[in-house]
């Protein structure tokens, strides 16, 4: 048994890292490194100059950038190290120990001295090492895990970013209309034309505007500020630049009606809970396999009821290997695989139910921004246009034409809000597919939403 | 330009539409011939060749409709209908009408003429027809509801009786009137004397329109109905200026004007270069005794005014209702004042936001009539009209009497500019000015502010001897 032990109790030429660095490549297409020498550090430090020196930072920049360079990310990496180290040490013999006792009795002293090797350890070896072995999987895929999460939080700060730039933009624009009514307001008062309440009104719209400013301001510091956090840049690297708009909408939404087995076949935490469950198979002793059954259908399959109708068109299947129990006293046996199956039902369920949501916000939002760019901002650029012909007919006057700019503007805004939600819930649907995603709950819908259009009389 | 119809042969389309179910071809047959107009433009005098003779008078920017003799009765033909109104050359409305425009045709006739006129309702809706002022069987009154049921869609009414005094009426329904009559429903109704009277001169030119108001949003073209006085377009017979045409006397002629009231509110109708009498009312004509010269006359709601002129000033003369805002096209009710207001640096800031921005109003609203920028569709621009000096600055219920000693009689066509007489034109001082306060744009502003004290000013009076240096 030692023997056998004695090949697997030495470190991997990857340390573990191999999966993630798959990961990287397959899932997104990125390099990641685990800075373990100095070469690799000065590589990736090179790297990241690269990437900083670009005229702008796109999203998949910045997505390469943090696998290179968040110090978190690394910290994770060499978590699976010390894992693996535990791992090796769990497969070695125990260093043999030397006792020496020394008792003191009215009889005189009596010395033992004893050299032993840890016969329980001896005994536990393979059982240690089996879990040590399962949790080396476990952390490996664990960090996958989280190096899939940086790349789409990655991607996340970096649409709120840009996003909230171009927000601040509008928003200084729409300021600048604001002060010019403010300004002329108080010249019509001046002149004697406008009395303190008219005023006054015209004034709000600037005070507001003020506001609204200040919000933007605050909300692009701390959009960059947090997507500088997860590039783990600080000194000059932060002056990092950023593209002056997001991305435009795709000309179609993907379209992916087999999402749910896409889902099963990558998503770490159900292959987790189904190799958990394998695990506890064969810890159990569990060999003799009488069928498969299908968890996502678990319930079905014990009950022995026939599933309707599919109306999705495909089929998912996730199956486990159903046993034989033999006499009651592998009751607990069975309790406890069928726990593990009951966990994968659970995972498999929920992250079909992820992905559907995270694609139907995807295809909402995507719905949403076509609609603000091909419906919304046109008509209000419509508005304007009319609105404009108006105040040359003296049909309005100016402030009903500054007014109705600062509608359009928010008009503008409001596509570009809803651009960033596109590209969020894009961020979003892609890490539902590898794994447990945060998806966002919907803002409720805004009531009245031509706000500020100018007064019609 | 006429266009006639015949009901029975023309389109077949209308008889189908028409006639269905309501009017059955006999019946039609027996119906003078519908005449509608295509035109806006003011149509020749109707010289009448059948029935006693009179002096045709001219309807500015209309028409009068023919009729024809049965049997000693002057039958005409009336057809309420939806129509488009030209109000003015880059205007169009969408109105109800009679016979192809708004207002319908003039109806001329002779004191004591037996009338019988058919009228055919083309309307989604009951119509009626309300002879106003005039004296007439109680049940020919057109009041629906309290003289006759409403004429449904589709079918046709008689209404018959004796042109019984001579004078000046109008026409217009009594069935959904507030509505019928905001959509344009209206027209003129002439009665000549038959002989010689002694109250009635004879006239060279008699002209008649009426006075009608819409509320249309600029860039529409129905009238909102439900308006109560707040109307954006102020017409004589739903043209506005420059859209209506002018006025044209031979100089020296005795001059008529008969105008009839169907807004909601009254008009003091002024005409300039001549005084007049108001020689006719609702009632028929003055008394002599009661007339006076005056060069401004007031119309109320509902009412019906003659006044005689004699053209005897050669001339463009203006002649306008006196209330200014009538004397403009769809404006804003609700536009902030600028006048004298400063625009330094704002205009800039505003330009970048709105590219087209452009100052306006900072002397008054006459720059209206100096930019040609582009308006919303189908709305007159405010203040358009040119004359030979340059912008009229004005429109709606304004027109110009034009006086010309070379005009043939009976000819109505436009002279053109008058020419004046060397010498008689208002000329620029040749002498030293102060430069006027003005408008610069991006200059300094043209009125700044009073510094008004905060505390009520005291007249302080410097007495001969006393300790209070002023201070
Ligand atoms: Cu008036």
């Amino acid at each position: 048994m030692t023997a056998g032990l004695a090949g697997c109790a030495s470190f991997s030429p990857d340390g573990g890292f191999a999966p993630v660095e798959a990961a990287a490549k397959d899932r997104l297409g990125k390099d990641v490194r685990w800075a373990r020498t100095a070469a690799d550090g000065e590589m990736m430090a090179q790297r990241v100059a690269e990437l900083l020196a670009q005229p702008a930072l796109s999203p998949d920049d910045a997505v390469q950038l943090a696998l290179f360079n968040n110090r978190g990310l690394q910290a994770r990496f060499t978590e699976l190290g010390i894992t693996e180290a535990e791992l090796v040490q769990a497969g070695r013999m125990a260093n043999p120990g030397f006792t020496f006792g020394r008792l003191k009795s009215v009889d005189g002293v009596e010395i033992e001295r004893g050299i032993h090797l840890s016969l329980a350890r001896l005994i536990a070896m393979p059982l240690i090492y089996g879990a040590e072995a399962r949790r080396f999987e476990r952390v490996k895929r664990e960090v996958t895990m989280d190096m899939l999460a940086l790349a789409a939080e990655t991607r996340r700060a970096w649409v709120q970013a840009v996003a909230a730039n171009e927000t601040l933009r509008y928003m200084q624009q729409v300021k600048e209309a604001a002060d010019a009514s403010a300004e002329l307001a108080r010249r019509m008062e001046q002149a004697g034309n406008f009395n303190k309440l008219t005023r006054a009104r015209e004034q709000s719209f600037y005070a507001d505007a003020a506001l609204g400013l200040a919000r933007a301001d605050r909300a692009q510091r701390a959009t960059r500020e947090r997507l500088t956090r997860l590039l783990g840049l600080w000194g000059a690297q932060t002056q990092f630049r950023l593209p002056e708009r997001l991305p435009d909408l795709p000309a179609q939404p993907k379209d992916q009606p087999d999402i749910e087995r896409l889902a099963m076949s990558q998503r770490l935490d159900v292959q987790a809970a189904r190799l958990a469950a394998e695990q506890t198979a064969r810890n159990l002793g569990l060999t003799r396999t009488t069928r498969f059954i299908n968890v996502l259908e678990l319930g079905l399959a014990r009950n022995k009821l026939e599933d309707g109708a599919r109306q999705t068109g495909y089929d998912i299947a996730l199956e486990l290997p159903l046993f034989d129990w033999g006499g009651a006293r592998v009751a607990r046996a069975e309790a406890i695989y069928m726990q593990a199956v009951q966990l994968t039902a659970w995972a498999a369920i929920d992250a079909r139910s992820e992905v559907r949501e995270a694609y139907g916000n995807y295809r909402t939002a995507y719905d949403i921004a076509l609609h603000q760019r091909d419906e919304v901002v046109p008509v209000r650029k419509r508005i304007s246009e009319e609105q404009q012909l108006r105040y040359n007919g003296m049909i309005i006057g100016v402030f009903e034409l500054l007014a109705d700019a600062r509608a359009q503007v928010a008009g503008v805004n409001g596509y570009i809000n809803s651009l960033r939600d596109f590209w969020l819930a894009q961020a979003e649907l892609d890490m539902a597919l590898v794994g447990r995603a945060s998806l966002s709950l919907p803002t409720g819908p805004v009531a009245g939403g031509m706000a500020g259009g100018g007064a019609a009389h | 330009m006429s266009s006639r119809r015949n009901f029975l042969r023309g389109a077949g389309a209308i008889t189908a539409a028409a006639s269905a179910a309501a009017v059955s071809r006999v019946a039609m047959a027996a119906l003078p011939e519908p005449v509608l107009q295509t035109r806006p433009d003011t149509m020749p005098p109707l010289v009448p060749s059948t029935g006693r003779p009179y002096n045709p008078c001219v309807t500015l920017n209309g028409w009068t409709l023919p009729w024809r003799m049965n049997n000693g009765v002057k039958e005409f033909h009336l057809v309420a209908e939806p129509v488009v109104r030209e109000m003015s050359a880059d205007f169009k409305a969408h109105l109800w009408g009679y016979n192809g425009q708004s207002p319908g045709p003039t109806i001329e006739v002779v004191e004591g003429d037996r009338v019988r006129i058919f009228v055919t309702n083309k309307l989604g809706e009951l119509t009626s027809i309300h002879w106003h002022g005039q004296r007439l069987p109680n049940g020919m009154d057109g009041v629906t509801g309290l003289n006759q049921p409403g004429i449904p869609p589709g079918k046709t009414f008689v209404y018959e009786f004796v042109a019984r005094r001579p004078g000046t009426f109008m026409y217009h329904p009594h069935a959904d009137e507030m509505v019928q009559m905001a959509m344009g429903m209206m027209g003129f109704w002439i009665t000549h004397p038959k002989a010689k009277h002694p109250l009635i001169d004879e006239v060279d030119r008699d002209f008649v329109f009426l006075l009608n108001a819409y509320d249309i949003d600029p860039g529409s073209y129905t009238p909102k109905i439900m308006t109560m006085l707040d109307f954006n377009l102020w017409s004589w017979n739903s043209r506005i200026f420059p859209g209506i045409d002018p006025l044209v006397v031979r100089k020296n002629d005795k001059v008529r004007i008969r105008i009839g009231n169907l807004t909601m509110t009254n008009h003091p109708i002024h005409l300039h270069g001549h005084e007049f009498l108001v020689t006719g009312t609702d009632g028929g004509p003055t008394p002599k005794s009661t007339r006076q010269y005056e060069v401004t006359t007031d119309i109320a709601v509902g009412q019906m005014r003659q006044i005689d002129f004699l053209a005897d000033e050669e001339g463009d003369w203006a002649f306008h209702c006196h209330k200014s805002h009538h004397t403009m096209n769809a404006m804003g009710h609700d536009v902030p004042t600028m006048i004298g207001v400063d625009h330094r640096g704002v205009a800039r800031q505003i330009t970048k936001l709105i590219p087209d921005y452009m100052v306006m109003g900072e002397r008054g609203m006459k720059d209206m009539t100096e930019m040609e920028m582009p308006l919303p569709d189908n709305t007159a621009a405010m203040m358009a009209g040119r004359g030979p000096f340059g912008s009229v600055g004005m429109g709606g219920m304004f027109s110009v009497v034009k006086v010309r000693k070379d005009q043939k009689p009976g000819d109505y066509t436009d002279p053109g500019w008058y020419q004046h007489p060397p010498g008689t034109v208002a000329y620029e001082f040749g002498g030293a000015l102060p430069e006027p306060a003005r408008f610069k744009a991006e200059g300094p502003g043209s009125m700044p502010a009073l510094k008004r004290p905060t505390t009520p000013t005291e007249v302080k009076v410097r007495k001969p001897a006393g300790g209070h240096s002023g201070h």
